[in-house]
């Protein structure tokens, strides 16, 4: 992908942004990383991060497959306590408490930060029945709560004209991009802080693409994002700040500007520009 | 040729014609074997003619009417060291089984006779055959009908006349209204008669376990005495009227001239339908072939199991299969979403899995063995001494019935739920539970709300086989449940309706008992093929309905194919 990444990174006039200057010295921090080790077995895929996640603004992790930013991201939601062999030292701090506390409660956990995956993955269920799901697991019974949250979630995610003569039809009937936005609206549906995206586009086409990366703009209003991404283009379109990651270590953190066009490291130069990766 | 062969080899042809081969035999079989004991068990119900003829032997004549059954090919050498008079240039001789029936007056009903001495071969059109509640069919010539002993009316040709038809229509009424006292006196004795005693012995039960209680509260036993003497009255009352339905029942009575001349008489009670088979035209024919069919899928057996329906076999088959899936699905499933989700995978696991399927291979009598010694007599035992020590010494659960036999087929198919939930559980994509789990599901309720329900077309498909499995065992039924006559069918109107604790009838066991243990062979041989053809259509059906769920599961979660 050498020459393809070189001209995603330097075609930065079609990045979409505030004309705000950013600092990451000015903004709310709403997820804290610090010394995050983790291994798989004997085998070390984060070797101590230390980051700043700020709130309400969206944060990209950029870096060759294999760098660790799926597992870092999954981090943040407990995901990899799934994994069998999975061992985790170092602390995430999330309104002044650490996630990986034992008195944590991991389901409450996700609710306050929800996740989307690669590939959409919708219940085979209805429409209204996915977007319901979150709110069910959590005890809501009313209907009137649950009919307003998903015309809520619904709107938000961009889908509700699609589908709304359709609520009760089931959700594999859709088109794939669509099906990622309804998990992107079942997932704001339980109104979490941070939202997860791993590569939430990669498994699209370009125009359902398009409308996601509007969406992630629209939507950092309410929420912090974090999305994981292997397309340069879109962290340069998407995102506030961006982390370049390496071989299990974040190389550069920083504001998504000047790292595209003013990268401190020479690693981070090395991949924008596509000398590997 | 050497070289073409070898190409033709190469080819592959020589394989795709072994392959279709391999399924053309398969097919021929199943369908050979499905169509003989369609057609011998269903051609069993169509009315043969009546023969009429002269057996000469020996310079005897002897006048014989019978049904011919089947024509055998004999060598005369075997005839003639049998002491039959064979002519010299004669190699090999027809013989034919006759249903004479009549076992009343002959000994047996079906003989062997020599075709070739069979002389003045008729097909006389008065002559009727008459199903009997005991000794089988009569075959013979109408001759009178006598109301209390005093002839009535009577007919003393060979030809068919006006006044023959009289007489016959005249025997159809009284058939028809012996008919209808009978199904009266039916519903007394098996349904009232029947729950008055089924109370008495409830009431009994009672007594019983306030005696063992030693309770002294007069008035509770006072409570009980006055009920059953409410209930005896009842009775009393029944009988009576018993007694009136059987001398009404017991009145007609017809006289019959059999093959022999002589004329012999019996009641007209005894006769469950009577019929001119020679005089039937095809239509007639149909509707009695229907009649029988109906009679055979709705009734209770007559005469040893030999004669009527095998309603109670069905019943007793479609239920025990009900109950087993009941049992059996939750308990697999349960067992297999611990052995895939919950348990760590490794040595322990693996030993299990192996254990589950070789427990697939366990003959089924080791299963029945092992019901009669663990469930009937211990745990059976055990209920029974603490719950219904009243009863004793009879046993209630103590001793072989339909929850036995039921959870023993349970037992025997749960390794195929067990296999079958497993690989259906492992072909949920991980991305759906992931996104269930991150929509803060616990990994119970993303079990409950997403995964098991994605999974039941397999769990469907694992009842299926488990269905498929249970419906044609025969051999642990034997030795936990399955009798060759239930009094009652294990689901009526008597509170609490279900009853667990009785033993049933089933159609695998049907067949080998009229097949094999029956003292009329003969008779009960187009039975054996109609039961068994009976059994696989049952075992299809429930197969159907299973499969039916599956689709619509699988219709609706189908998911998995993204």
């Amino acid at each position: 992908m050498t020459s393809e990444a070189k001209t995603h990174a330097i075609d930065i006039s079609s990045m979409q942004r505030d004309n705000r200057v950013l600092n990451l010295a000015d903004e709310t921090i709403a997820l804290e990383v610090k010394d995050l080790r983790l291994s798989y077995g004997d085998n070390e895929a984060l070797h101590g991060i230390d980051m700043h996640i700020p709130k309400n603004r969206v944060t990209a992790f950029i870096g060759p497959s294999g760098c660790g930013k799926s597992t870092l991201l999954r981090c943040f939601n407990r995901m990899n306590d799934l994994v069998d062999d999975c061992n985790i030292t170092g602390q995430i701090m999330l309104d002044d408490a650490n996630i990986y506390e034992r008195s944590v409660d991991i389901a409450e956990l996700r609710r306050r930060v929800g996740m989307v995956f690669q590939k959409p993955n919708p219940f085979p269920k209805s429409i209204y029945e996915n977007v319901a799901y979150g709110l069910r697991i959590q005890g809501v019974t009313k209907k009137r709560v649950i009919d307003e949250t998903v015309e809520w979630a619904l709107k938000s995610a961009a889908l509700w004209d699609e589908v709304k003569d359709r609520l009760h039809e089931s959700a594999l009937g859709m088109s794939g991009g669509q099906q990622q936005r309804l998990v992107i609206a079942r997932t704001i549906a339980v109104k979490p802080e941070v939202l997860l995206l791993d590569e939430p586009a990669s498994a699209l086409d370009p125009i359902s693409t398009l409308k996601i990366e509007e969406l992630i703009h629209e939507l950092k209003k309410d929420f912090t994002i974090v999305i994981v991404t292997h397309n340069m283009q879109q962290a340069a379109r998407v995102s506030d700040y961006t982390a370049f990651m390496y071989m299990g270590d974040l190389i550069e953190f920083g504001v998504t500007d000047t790292l595209f066009t003013n990268p401190e490291k020479k690693q981070t130069e090395d991949y924008i520009t596509g000398r590997y990766g | 040729m050497r070289q073409s062969f070898t190409e033709w080899t190469k080819s592959g042809a020589p394989w795709v014609w072994l392959n279709a081969g391999a399924v053309a035999i398969c097919m021929i079989m199943v369908v050979g074997l499905l169509s003989l004991i369609a057609v011998r068990g269903l051609g069993h119900f169509w009315p043969a003619d009546i023969v009429q003829a002269e057996y000469k032997e020996n310079n005897n004549s002897i006048r014989m009417i019978g049904e011919r059954v089947q024509v055998q090919e004999v060598a005369a050498e075997q005839l003639r060291d049998g002491g039959v008079n064979v002519p010299a240039d004669v190699e090999t001789m027809d013989r034919v089984l006759m249903k004479i029936g009549n076992r009343d007056h002959g000994g047996t009903d079906f003989i062997w006779i020599l075709d070739d001495f069979i002389e003045e071969s008729s097909k006389p059109e008065m002559l009727f055959a008459a199903e009997r509640r005991e000794w089988g069919n009569f075959y013979g010539y109408l001759r009178s009908i006598k109301e209390s002993g005093n002839e009535v009316a009577a007919y003393d040709g060979y030809e068919k006349s006006a006044d023959y038809e009289a007489l016959w229509n005249e025997f159809q009424n009284r058939i028809e209204r012996a008919e209808m006292i009978h199904d009266q006196i039916k519903d007394i004795e098996k349904g009232k008669i029947g729950s008055i005693n089924y109370e008495l012995e409830r009431l009994r039960l009672k007594e019983r376990a306030l005696q063992l209680k030693e309770v002294t509260d007069t008035a509770k036993y006072a409570e009980i005495d006055a009920r059953r003497a409410e209930l005896n009255a009842e009775y009393e009352g029944l009988q009576g009227e018993l007694l009136d339905l059987y001398n009404a029942v017991n009145r007609d009575s017809i006289t019959a001239e059999i093959a022999n001349g002589k004329i012999v008489e019996f009641k007209v009670a005894h006769i469950v339908r009577a019929f001119l088979p020679n005089d039937m035209g095809l239509g007639g024919k149909t509707g009695h072939y229907f009649a029988k069919l109906w009679e055979f899928l709705s009734d209770d057996p007559r005469e040893a199991n030999t004669e009527g329906g095998i309603f109670p076999a069905i019943y007793g088959t479609v239920l025990m299969v009900i109950i087993m899936s009941v049992m059996v699905t939750p308990f697999g499933v349960v067992a297999a979403v611990y052995l895939r989700e919950y348990a760590k995978q490794g040595f322990v696991t693996r030993v299990i899995r192996i254990a589950v399927n070789n427990l697939a291979g366990v003959p089924s009598i080791v299963y029945g063995v092992f019901g009669l010694g663990f469930f009937v007599y211990f745990l059976g035992g055990h209920i029974d001494d603490a719950f219904f020590a009243e009863a004793k010494p009879a046993p209630t659960f103590g001793t072989p019935g339909l929850l036995w036999a039921s959870i023993t087929l349970a037992l025997l198919t749960v390794p195929v739920v067990i296999v079958a939930t497993e690989e259906g559980l492992t072909r949920i994509p991980r991305a759906v539970r992931e996104g269930s789990l991150a929509l803060g599901a616990t990994k119970f309720e993303t079990l409950m709300k997403i995964v098991i329900p994605m999974a039941s077309p397999a769990i469907m498909t694992g009842v299926i086989l488990a269905i498929a499995r249970a419906a044609g065992e025969v051999a642990p039924l034997m030795l936990v449940g399955v009798v060759k006559l239930a009094p009652s069918l294990p689901l009526d109107g008597n509170y609490p309706f279900l009853h667990l604790d009785q033993k049933f009838m089933h159609l695998g066991f049907h067949i080998y008992d009229v097949g094999f243990q029956s003292p009329n062979v003969e008779a009960a041989r187009p039975l054996v093929y109609a039961t068994a053809f009976l059994l696989v259509a049952v075992i299809a059906m429930l197969n159907l309905s299973a499969i039916q769920i599956r689709n619509h599961l699988r219709e609706k979660y189908k998911a998995l194919e993204m």
